[in-house]
């Protein structure tokens, strides 16, 4: 099941890049407007605020000197990225996702708040969140002045990947429905120990159930946050460089070892008997207790012929048909949910 | 080629029709799914590096293999190689391939004509098997066979004197290729 979500991760991600540089390219004259009318608008207001940046610099400075003030200012960080949470649902991971599958680091909420340093800690909230409010508007101008492409980027990215977190969750949960369904699962959501520190965290995250793996990501990026103002630049270019081709990544490292593997130990992704890919139905479908796994054509065949589960030579009962069919309308219900959301959003 | 002479009349006849049975009767379907799965099998196999077995589609039909397989150590094969030839049938994995050594082979589970009592080769075959435990369990065939059903006799009475067995196994190995 893990190299199935993983699968569906991979290429939802896939999916929403192209779908993202479309969008960037038909946009690309939108932001050109809205970039230009803010210039001027900030422009207009200079005047006033350029003393108020100077002293909210100095302001900065000073909080960077006394640690209580930092905590405070990451307190401030924190709590500005959960009210950003909040608007947007749950868009921390998204956000990332969303840097990462394009690969340009510079545009990557990590690499300018590294490169503004600690003063700029509110810049970023705001870039990333999307909300240029009025509030901000010092810092605002300090992030334009960083670079207007990447806030601009940022926060079209935040637009798209919210769209694309939703889907995916919507997938996740559909899921869990089914592997409720499928009582017989546990098993699969056993951490692999021959792994690698990445794939057995990738697998965690995408094989835990929804709820949890919201949380767990929201929890590691704001400490991440929090440690990385001073202390260890390094994790988060780690993180990116770890995500940043999901599809090749996954395919290649992982799948390559999960191959040499015997099919016997973690839930194949590809059918043992015929070698062709498990599909979503097939990689849930667990006929025999003895957890041998096949698609459902090569199990068709082999109830045609001897109807013993090529695992374990024992007569396949009738139970696992049964639970075959819930399964099936499992599904069907997931395809449902699937187009009906798609038809709500567009 | 390290044939016992004896055999060498029956083993190209065997191997022939081994080789041209499939090919005709083949459905494109089902020789299209049995085709990914011993391309698979053959990478599965290069990648395993597996000590002591080894096979590779002939020339110019995936759908029979020559097989080798080393005697394992501490046991009276060991030291010897043996030849074997794969014939997949056209619904395999469903049916297990026909195995036949190649080589002579003296033991208590393979007649003269290179044909192993194994009984996953026959009704115990799973289509979870592939190349690599078809030759693994031979492998292990070799030093621990199944003297209660022998389809060579001679061998099976003479097992139990294994030093007399080393004997006949190196005169019967050397003496193709003196």
């Amino acid at each position: 099941m893990d190299s199935d979500s993983i699968n569906n991760a991979s290429s939802t991600s896939v999916h929403n890049g192209k779908d993202f540089s479309r969008k960037k390219r038909r946009s690309a004259k939108l932001k050109q407007c809205k970039l230009d009318a803010r210039r001027e608008q900030w422009l207009s207001q200079s005047v006033v605020k350029n003393k108020v940046c100077c002293k909210a610099g100095t302001n900065g400075g000073d909080s960077k000197r006394t640690p209580r003030g930092e905590r405070d200012s990451s307190l401030e960080n924190l709590e500005m990225r959960r009210r950003g949470e909040a608007n947007g649902g749950g868009e921390n991971g998204s956000v990332q996702h969303e840097s990462d599958s394009e690969s340009l680091p510079s545009n990557s909420p990590t690499s300018s708040l590294l490169l503004g340093g600690t003063g700029s800690g509110t810049s970023f909230t705001n870039s990333s969140s999307g909300s240029t409010s009025s509030g901000g508007c010092c810092s605002g101008s300090i992030t334009e002045e960083e670079g207007d492409d990447g806030c601009l980027d940022d926060w079209e990215a935040v637009a798209d990947a919210l769209a694309a977190d939703d889907d995916k969750q919507e997938m996740e949960r559909n899921e869990n429905y089914r592997e409720n369904l499928c009582s017989g699962s546990t098993p699969e959501h056993e951490p692999n120990p021959q792994l690698g520190l990445n794939g057995a965290r990738s697998d965690l995250r995408n094989s835990k159930p929804e709820c949890q793996r919201t949380v767990q990501m929201a929890t590691g990026t704001s400490r991440a946050w929090r440690v990385d103002d001073a202390f260890r630049p390094q994790t988060l270019p780690n993180l990116s460089k770890q995500r940043s081709f999901p599809a090749t990544d996954r395919h290649f490292g992982q799948g390559g070892v999960s191959w040499v593997r015997s099919s016997a130990f973690s839930p194949p992704s590809s059918c043992p008997i015929c070698c062709e890919d498990l599909d979503f139905t097939d990689s849930s479908f667990l006929p025999c207790l003895c957890g041998f796994r096949l698609c459902l054509f090569c199990h068709k065949r082999i109830l045609e012929d001897d109807g013993r589960c090529p695992g374990c030579r024992k007569a396949y009962e009738h139970d696992p048909m049964e639970a075959e069919a819930s399964i099936q309308g499992g599904s069907m219900t997931f395809r449902l949910a699937r187009s009906c959301s798609m038809i709500a959003r567009s | 080629m390290a044939t016992v002479n004896g055999y060498q009349g029956n083993t190209p006849v065997a191997t022939s029709t081994g080789t041209k049975q499939p090919a005709p009767t083949a459905k494109t379907v089902d020789s299209q799914s049995v085709l990914k799965r011993l391309q698979s099998e053959l990478m599965a196999l290069m990648m395993s590096g597996d000590s002591g077995i080894s096979a590779f589609p002939e020339e110019d039909n995936i759908f029979c293999w020559k097989g080798t397989i080393t005697g394992s150590k501490d046991t009276v094969f060991e030291g010897t190689e043996y030849r074997l030839s794969l014939a997949f049938p056209n619904d395999y994995p469903f049916k297990p391939p026909k195995v036949k050594f190649e080589t002579g082979c003296f033991h208590p589970n393979v007649d003269v004509y290179g044909n192993i009592c194994l009984d996953i080769l026959q009704d115990k075959w799973s289509s979870a098997y592939d190349v690599r435990t078809i030759l693994l369990s031979i492998q292990s065939l070799l030093g621990e066979p199944n003297i209660s059903s022998p389809l060579n006799t001679q061998a099976a009475q003479l097992w139990s004197n294994q030093e007399e067995y080393r004997k006949m196994v190196e005169k019967l190995y050397k003496a193709p290729n003196a």
